[in-house]
């Protein structure tokens, strides 16, 4: 708790994230219209009270739409992250401790996925994978993986050096033991701060995929559908793209915040 | 150094072969291409379809596939569109020039725009100079390309009326996307620097020339040097996204480039094209990171010793 009172920014970004949770979690009790239900005579009206948000080029509550749209949105990202730290963190775990020929072919094959910038990869997944909301996850995830197993890679590394490793190693423990009571407690924090950094990534990527069209359902809430459709009537509807918009800002802006705050303490330490 | 620098050649040769032939695989592992779809949609029979992928070599043994492939590209013929036959050597050609263009204009404001809001946010005297370097940096870092392209076009072209948003080709449809593109860039590379400076700010040495009564601008001298130096790392890094980043931006545009051929290859299945594409951007990024390793080297003796 004294964490909290002495950094103003963890508060803000703890502050942001649980709000954005509460609302995609309660979304059914706080939207107050139907996110995909078309309504031609309530096209494009501007925000008003029955409208917080306004409605788009099809009649739908835009409000609506964007406190559904974090579910999807979220979901998908949460959905990335985790396909990209267990086999991230599996490969760098692995890399890290076995050392010499297999840590550097581990390593040769992800400096080689590194190659592909990290959109274009999961553009390149999408050939393959096709277009929807899990296929997107996978794209984007594994797209992810390599920059993730390199700092894992890293932080065991690290952690290898310390001397109760040794110790432990010394009195004839087996690796895997080793892995699991000392290393990997050792490389919670700073995984766990890189966990942040790629949630945001994972977002904005995700968004992206959607946003250009290969997220399947294109009626369904999601904000980087509705950046899209916002898009196309930004002139003569600028609330249908910023509401979204300013959600996705929102969200990514907390996550940073999270990850910035968490890591400043450790690196002091 | 220098054998360092043929170290450093040799596994980034190696790197990128490596890439290549990932790709190259991952993409043959897929069913369904674009030599199906569109014969399929001409209403060509089976025959027809099985006579065409003969001629393309498509049925060939993939160890043999790969072979023709690798012997090609050193030899700069990267195969043909499946989809309109053109060489994909020549459709890289015709829209490498506007895909540059982007990319490098977009990188000119980015590191502009980065370093400056880093300086600011960590050595502002003034303290709404810091939080305003500091917040607009985090800003950059928060809106995607494609949310800041549409308020972007929203602004200058509709309300303000002064630059042209869509389309075109000239220097004027140049600087909305390049800005947009670069904007976000600047955000993590802000943040880098100010960091890095932070850290230098902090180290024996400034308190040294402080107590030795050096000017205070001669100090900051001596603290750019060595805090600008990880920005040089961060730059090489993300030109990895300027290469993604182009690829939204031309599409939200409707600019010509690589992007929008890999995107309408993509949705064709048109693989030999997302091949060259996607490899041509590996070859890209892993050259500029081997020049940014050996750069760094050549700035910073200290990294030097390290090898």
């Amino acid at each position: 708790m004294s964490a909290l009172a002495c950094n103003p920014r963890l508060f803000v970004a703890l502050g942001a994230l649980g709000l954005i949770a509460l609302v995609s979690i309660f979304a059914p009790w706080i939207a107050g219209h139907d996110p995909r239900v078309a309504a031609p005579e309530n096209q494009l009206l501007e925000p008003s009270r029955e409208y917080p948000f306004g409605t788009d080029l099809l009649g739908r509550d835009v409000f609506s739409r964007v406190v559904y749209g974090g579910r999807r949105t979220l979901g998908v990202a949460l959905l990335t992250v985790v396909v990209t730290l267990l086999p991230g963190i599996a490969i760098g775990l692995a890399a890290g401790y076995a050392g010499r020929w297999f840590d550097w072919a581990l390593m040769s094959v992800m400096d080689a996925l590194l190659a592909f910038p990290s959109l274009l990869l999961a553009l390149a997944l999408v050939t393959v994978f096709g277009s929807g909301m899990v296929q997107i996850a996978f794209a984007v995830g594994i797209a992810g993986i390599p920059a993730y197993a390199r700092v894992a890679r890293a932080a065991v590394l690290e952690a290898r050096t310390e001397a109760y490793v040794d110790a432990a190693r010394a009195i004839g423990a087996r690796p895997v033991g080793i892995l699991a009571r000392h290393v990997v407690p050792a490389i919670a924090m700073p995984l766990l701060s890189f966990a942040g950094v790629t949630l945001s990534w994972a977002i904005l990527n995700s968004a992206a995929l959607m946003f250009l069209g290969y997220g399947g359902d294109i009626s369904a809430p999601d904000w980087g559908v509705m950046l899209a459709d916002g898009r196309e009537s930004f002139r003569t509807g600028p609330w249908i793209a910023a509401a979204p918009g300013v959600a996705l800002s929102l969200t990514v802006f907390a996550i940073n915040l999270l990850a910035n705050s968490v890591a400043l303490p450790l690196r002091n330490r | 150094m220098m054998a360092y620098s043929i170290r450093r050649f040799g596994s980034a040769l190696f790197v990128a072969w490596l890439a290549m032939t990932l790709a190259f695989v991952a993409l043959r592992w897929v069913p369904g291409d674009a030599v199906d779809a569109t014969l399929a949609r001409g209403g060509a029979t089976a025959a027809e379809v099985a006579a065409r992928r003969e001629a393309l070599g498509l049925n060939d043994p993939l160890w043999r596939q790969y072979g023709e492939y690798v012997l090609g590209l050193v030899q700069g013929d990267w195969g043909e569109s499946l989809v309109t036959e053109q060489p994909v050597a020549e459709i890289i050609w015709q829209n490498i020039g506007a895909t540059s263009a982007l990319s490098g204009a977009a990188l000119v404001i980015a590191v502009t725009l980065g370093v400056s809001l880093g300086i600011g946010a960590s050595l502002g005297r003034w303290r709404p100079i810091r939080y305003g370097a500091e917040g607009l940096a985090w800003l950059a870092l928060s809106t995607p390309v494609y949310w800041t392209a549409t308020l972007a076009i929203y602004l200058f072209t509709i309300v303000l009326g002064i630059l042209p948003g869509v389309g075109g080709a000239g220097v004027r449809y140049l600087i909305l996307p390049a800005t947009v593109l670069g904007f976000h860039t600047a955000g993590s590379i802000a943040q880098v620097t100010a960091a890095s400076i932070r850290d230098a700010l902090g180290q024996g040495f400034v308190r040294t020339a402080r107590a030795k009564g050096l000017p205070e601008f001669d100090v900051l001298d001596h603290v750019l040097r060595v805090g600008m130096l990880p920005v040089v790392a961060v730059v090489a890094l993300q030109l990895g996204f300027l290469l993604s980043g182009t690829v939204i931006t031309e599409i939200i545009f409707v600019r010509r480039g690589l992007g929008r051929v890999l995107l309408a290859a993509i949705d064709n299945r048109d693989y030999p094209v997302v091949v060259g594409v996607v490899v041509l951007s590996a070859l890209t990024y892993s050259a500029i990171n081997m020049l940014a390793d050996v750069a760094y080297r050549v700035i910073d003796p200290r990294v030097r010793m390290e090898d």
